[in-house]
């Protein structure tokens, strides 16, 4: 079998507060492969954003091991290496634009930090600003342009240097239903044509169902892995897929987990 | 609508400035106060142009003190407050002195360093930077220290070396706050200069404030101290230009 893209082993992070000691990810384990599309959901403060972020080096692990291609990305205490950073793109829950730079600056900033200069590069900018439609504002600064075209600032920044993982934490949650839908079809485009391993984490069931092969479902209290669900739905996927028996069935298979977590809260 | 507002905003001013300025006129007419008592305004004005190669000299040595001491406190509060802030261990140490620093009237220092250093330029502007670092330290402190978390997270993102974090986005992040350290500096720097300047030599416009009242030449006193405010209000125009120039993006 091929070497996963992404592996959680047993991986736990514990926060140690001036008041109390918080498990926020407790034993969590999963495997993905290379082009996968897969979701982590679950209600607020299951420590999904504290998996995404070990990931991406924000911060430590306490215990267990995450691999990128096979190799050991957590070193307690050390910077994650450049050339694992390269591989990955994150996108924030907040376009977290830095409003001094104009969109174009923005969105090639990950460029500047990691030393890649030279025309394709350049060009890399500019095709990808047309892609999401922002080209004619590419010479604007952040608070001249509207909240889902900054999402989409956003996101093309964490693809600039041409990563070949996504990580994106609940980017779209801030929008509006209708701008969200859009810019869920556009992610699935996007993946679709570049074959990047994506992980999207969501409180959003629907969202979860449409986008994802596969979706892992958090508890809180400890934050760990309640189950996981294989979603077989044909791709492409359609908004109009909504509707459908398959659709719904899976949905109602995720509200059940979700409620079950909420139950087992109350006792 | 704009327009209207722009023109008021002008205008306002500029009619208080002229009704006080007619008030203080009437009354040391109306009242016939004597001039080394209450000048009346215009003779000062008249003497601000008509005796201008007298104050002159003493505008250079004021504004030169200010202005270098200025010039030497940013770097020096800048530099001080990105490294407190940098080390986790030093801002713990540094923080409480930092108020303390601020708080604490350096000039109070001046009978000190006179003796250390003599009546001349360095001392002057030695205290000068003593007194207007310490807030212009304070101010950037606070910036860098409120650098909102998720723009940290960004760099880390991105892997991005302590000064690829430092000029990207922590010292733009804190230029408001920078800015205001600048604004409360270029005034206690205006200050502290003329208090210095009571106390040693004879020259800057504040030895001539001293020298004028002694000799109850009150008028030109008032001149000095006009030419004072015209220096802080040089001082203030700067910073508002370098304000409008660095944080263009905040309009
Ligand atoms: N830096 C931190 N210090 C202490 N506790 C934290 C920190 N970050 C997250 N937590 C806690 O960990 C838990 C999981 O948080 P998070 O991963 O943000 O959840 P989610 O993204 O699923 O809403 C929460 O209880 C939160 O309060
Ligand atoms: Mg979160």
């Amino acid at each position: 079998m091929q070497e996963a893209k992404i592996k959680f082993d047993h991986v736990t992070k514990i926060f140690e507060t001036r008041s109390q000691t918080i498990t926020a990810v407790k034993d969590y384990s999963m495997e993905i492969q290379a082009g996968e599309f897969i979701s982590i959901l679950g209600p607020s403060g299951c420590g999904k954003s504290t998996l995404i972020r070990m990931l991406d080096g924000i911060i430590d692990t306490t215990e267990g091991d995450i691999l990128i291609d096979g190799v050991k990305v957590n070193h307690k205490g050390k910077k994650m290496p450049s050339s694992v950073l390269r591989k990955l793109g994150f996108i924030f829950q907040q376009p977290n634009m830095l409003p001094w730079y104009t969109v174009r600056q923005n969105v090639a900033l990950p460029l500047r930090v990691f030393g890649l200069k030279g025309p394709e590069w350049d060009n890399r900018v500019e095709e990808l600003l047309e892609m999401v439609g922002l080209k004619e504002y590419a010479d604007a600064h952040p608070n001249e342009i509207s909240g889902g075209m900054l999402q989409r600032a956003g996101v093309i920044r964490a693809m600039v240097h041409d990563p070949e993982i996504l990580l994106m934490d609940e980017p779209f949650g801030a929008l509006d239903e209708m701008t969200r839908e859009q810019m869920n079809m556009e992610l699935l485009e996007i993946w679709e044509k570049t074959g990047k391993t994506i992980i999207f984490i969501t409180h959003n069931i629907e969202e979860a169902v449409l986008l994802s092969s596969r979706v892992y479902v958090m508890g809180t209290n400890p934050g760990r892995l309640v189950e996981t669900v294989t979603l077989d739905l044909p791709r492409p996927r359609k908004l109009s897929m909504i509707t459908q028996k398959d659709f719904i069935e899976y949905r109602q298979l995720l509200e059940s987990y979700i409620g079950e977590i909420d139950l087992s809260k109350i006792k | 609508m704009n327009m209207k507002k722009k023109v008021t905003s002008i205008v306002a001013p500029v009619v208080t400035f002229l009704l006080i300025f007619a008030i203080w006129e009437f009354a040391c007419w109306f009242y016939k106060i004597d001039a080394w008592f209450l000048p009346k305004p215009s003779e000062i004005f008249r003497s601000m142009i008509v005796d201008f190669g007298e104050y002159w000299p003493h505008l250079l040595v004021t504004l030169q003190c200010v202005l270098t001491g200025f010039l030497i406190a940013i770097p020096v509060g800048l530099l001080l407050a990105t490294l407190i802030t940098s080390f986790p261990l030093l801002n713990a140490a540094m923080s409480p002195y930092i108020t303390f620093l601020v708080t604490t009237p350096l000039v109070s220092l001046i009978p000190l360093l006179m003796l250390m250093m003599g009546y001349g330029m360095n001392m002057r502007i030695t205290t000068v930077v003593i007194q207007s670092f310490a807030v212009i330290n304070m101010n950037a402190c606070t910036g860098f220290n409120n650098v909102p978390t998720l723009r940290r997270e960004l760099m880390q993102s991105m892997g991005a070396s302590r000064l690829q974090t430092y000029r990207m986005m922590i010292l733009p992040s804190a230029a408001t706050d920078i800015i205001t350290g600048l604004r409360l500096a270029a005034i206690f720097a205006t200050t502290t200069c003329i208090s210095v300047e009571y106390n040693a030599g004879n020259t800057g416009l504040g030895s001539q404030i001293i020298k004028y009242s002694q000799y109850l030449q009150t008028t030109k006193s008032f001149a000095c101290i006009f030419y004072v405010t015209v220096i802080g209000l040089i001082m203030y125009g700067l910073i508002t230009l370098l304000q409008k120039k660095i944080v263009s993006w905040e309009e």
